[in-house]
Order: C-alpha cells, then structure tokens, then sequence
C-alpha cells in the first residue's frame, strides 16, 4: 500500500501526529494498548533527522523490530534492544521526572486533558467496566508531556464532565482523525485546537466534541511527508495497521 | 503503578509505600489512600498504599532445575516483585535444565530456588499467551476465546496444552513439591 502524502486515512492521521509530537533529544514511552503510539515512535525514528530515546513497556530501549505485533506489548518489540528496562524501572523512571513524553490511552477525555479508563456510569452501578488506568495516575502527573489518542472523535469520548477522573495532570496533546488538540500543561489550562484534518472543517468538530474549545491559530494540518510516508509504509506493508 | 506500590511495601517488609502522583485521581478516594506530608521538611504530601502481600504467587518461567531456580528470558515484567512481595511462590516453567546450564549465567535467574515451594514443567503453558522466545501469542485462539457463546468455554479448555498432555500426566509430570514449609 502506498501511503499518498496528500490523502490522510484515519489511522495514518493520527500515527504521523504522533510521530510529530516528538521532540529532539527526548526520552519518550509507549505502553500497552498502544499500537498507533508505537508505529508513531518507530516512524519518528526513520522520518525525523534528530536523535530521541523510545522506551516501550515490552522492555525494549531502542529496539529494532523487524515486525509490529499487532499488541504492542509483544515480546517482539523488544528485538533489537541492547538492553531491558523493566516495568518497574520505566515507572520509576516518570515518577522521578525522567520521561519527557509518555504515550498514555484513555476512554473519555475532558477539555482539562483529564482522563477517565475506569467506568462509564458510576462506579457502583456502571454501565461499562472499563480495564483501569494501568499507570495512568501516577504517570500522567509525573511526565513531563503525556500525549493521547482516540480512533472515535465524539461526544462521548471527548466530554464536558467525565463520569470517573482516573487520572489528570500533565496532559498536552490529544489527537484524534479529525484534528490536533493542544494545552499547556499547568492546572486548569484547556485544550485549543492547533490543527484539523482537510476532510472536515472547525464548524464539524465543534458538532462532534463535548467540550468547548477555543482554536485562535487553528491551520489545516501540514500533509504527510515524503519520509513521513515512506517510514509508514516500511513500518507497516499492506497497511494492516495504518490503512484503516 | 500503585499495584506496584503496594507490592512493593509487602516485599520491603513495611506497611505502606509512598508513590508518586495519583494527585487529583478519584481512585485516592475510591481506594481510601491517605497521604502523608514528608517528615524531612520539604512540604510535599505524597500519597502511601497500603502492603498487598499475595498468599501465592504463580509465574511462568522460561526454564526451571530441580531446585526450583526459575530463569526468565527478555522482560520479566511483574514477576520479580510478585515473587518478592508473596507468602509463597509456585513456578511453572517451559522445559526442566540441569543447574548446571543456571550457574553459566546465573544474572538469568530471576527466582532462586530457595524463595520457590513448588514446580511444575508444562510445555505451552502460556498458551494461548506469548512465552518469550518459544512461542507468540495464539490470536486465533484467543478471538474463539472471546465469543459469547455456549461451548466456548469447554471448546477452549479442550484445545489447552494441559488437556492435550492428559495422556503424559498420567504417565506423570516432571516437578512437584521441593520443600514443605511448615
């Protein structure tokens, strides 16, 4: 499949605004559930010309794989890593202030960047049990910049009031298919919209987010580039994960 | 993370651990967590989870000797402080090796034989998860799996390793208990 640089899918869209939330010289962690922030680090890695450290919560420091699992907590995305950094040693890390950039998922998510993985419903009588926060509320405070994503852009994953906080602090970007959120990552700031994908426009994604937003320089989003495209389309042939 | 926390205050031998964070999380007052302000003066109030201390913990090791020395190739992820913060610790591992192959490299032995009460060797015993560096995960297997449907249950038991080794069990299994602790 060939990634063309002017045409987003849903999955390539936000796999390359991922990427491009990456800072030169940083140390940035990918966890479980994550697939698209892992494409995201590998990509990052063969499109961007700056050095950067990729921790996963397989373990793996820099790894090399030479295939993507389709779980991005696979063994397989250990192979290539000239050393193991357990679960324990990468939490410790965050909570010691060591991880610029920590990809972190969520269900709903509010205009604070506070996120809820617990419960939809109220806790004693829910409507959906939801797996947990795994690190989410020690991490999203210690981190530096924590980055999330969802594949469904809607009013019920972007809200107005959460049914559970499970986590919040220092949350910075949220990316969905339609757009690039962005906040300063201090108490009470909210989310702006930096950037919408060309397929809609600011009138649709207000319709389809639960919170109000504010977008002063909001801009199309740049389109892929020619790395940007090649490194997807290496990192996954077929489009199996980013053809979607 | 505060899982972790409170594994690890069972594994220091200490009631409580502090962690960073969960400032601001309903799961402080979902949980009851306390915090507590730091004795040395800095101001900081740092959250404390109470010890969670296992009756038993049970991982599944790469390779296992008579001893019940557990090796664990690639991330060991959880086991090393499930294994420290539990009363006791059953290993069930992938092959038996003479101790020999362990004192080699001993830096791979993630549970030394003194810490483990029992053992069991069971091939395929992650199945249908992924055992570093035998086998991956059975995606098909796991998708029957998740079916809500009757049968699924007894169609999954059937297919299990342990199931299809029924025939080597009678004929017995390598392992068993290696020390009574009472």
């Amino acid at each position: 499949m060939n990634f063309e640089m002017s045409t987003w899918t849903p999955s390539s869209y936000i796999i390359v605004n991922l990427a491009r939330q990456i800072r030169p010289d940083e140390i940035a962690f990918s966890g479980v559930n994550s697939t698209l922030p892992m494409l995201a680090c590998l990509l990052a890695k063969r499109a961007y010309d700056f050095r950067y450290t990729y921790i996963n919560v397989a373990g793996g420091v820099e790894p090399q794989p030479t295939t993507i699992p389709l779980s991005s907590s696979d063994p397989a995305i250990v192979a290539g890593s000239p050393a193991i950094f357990a679960n324990q040693d990468f939490y410790d890390l965050c909570a010691r202030g060591g991880l610029d950039l920590v990809y972190l998922g969520c269900a709903q998510i509010d205009a604070e960047g506070r996120t809820n993985v617990s419960v939809i419903g109220s806790w004693e009588n829910p409507r959906v049990r939801l797996p947990g926060g795994g690190g989410a509320a020690v991490m999203l405070p210690t981190a530096k910049r924590v980055v999330t994503w969802r594949t469904e852009h809607s009013t019920r994953v972007l809200v107005d009031t959460l049914d559970f906080v499970t986590a919040a602090g220092n949350m910075a970007t949220l990316v969905t298919p339609l757009g690039v959120f962005q906040r300063d990552t201090q108490r009470g700031a909210r989310f702006r919209l930096e950037s919408w994908n060309p397929v809609v426009d600011i009138a649709e994604i207000r319709r389809q987010t639960g919170f109000d937003f504010d977008a002063p320089d909001a801009t199309p989003t740049a389109p892929m580039t020619a790395r940007e495209g090649e490194a997807l389309a290496q990192l996954d042939p077929g489009g199996r994960l980013a053809g979607a | 993370m505060t899982l972790v926390a409170g594994l690890r205050a069972a594994s220091y031998g200490v009631p409580f651990q502090p962690v960073a964070g969960v400032h601001g999380s309903d799961l402080a007052i979902l949980n009851g967590w306390r915090t507590i302000t730091d004795p040395y003066g800095s101001g900081k109030e740092v959250y404390v989870i109470p010890a969670i201390a296992p009756d038993i913990a049970v991982i599944h090791a790469a390779e296992v000797d008579e001893e019940g020395n557990a090796r664990v190739y690639g991330s060991p992820f959880w086991d090393h402080v499930l294994t420290r913060a539990a009363m006791r610790v059953f290993v069930t591992a992938e092959r038996l090796v003479p101790t020999d192959v362990l004192r080699q490299q001993p830096e791979l032995t993630l549970v030394p034989g003194f810490m483990v009460e029992a053992f069991s060797v069971v091939p395929n015993g992650a199945w249908p998860g992924s055992m570093h560096p035998y086998y991956d995960v059975d995606y098909p297997a796991v998708e029957a799996y998740m079916k809500d449907e009757p049968g699924v249950l007894e169609a999954h038991l059937d297919a299990a390793p342990e199931t299809k080794d029924q025939k080597q069990e009678k004929e017995g299994r390598q392992g068993g208990s290696i020390r009574d602790r009472s």
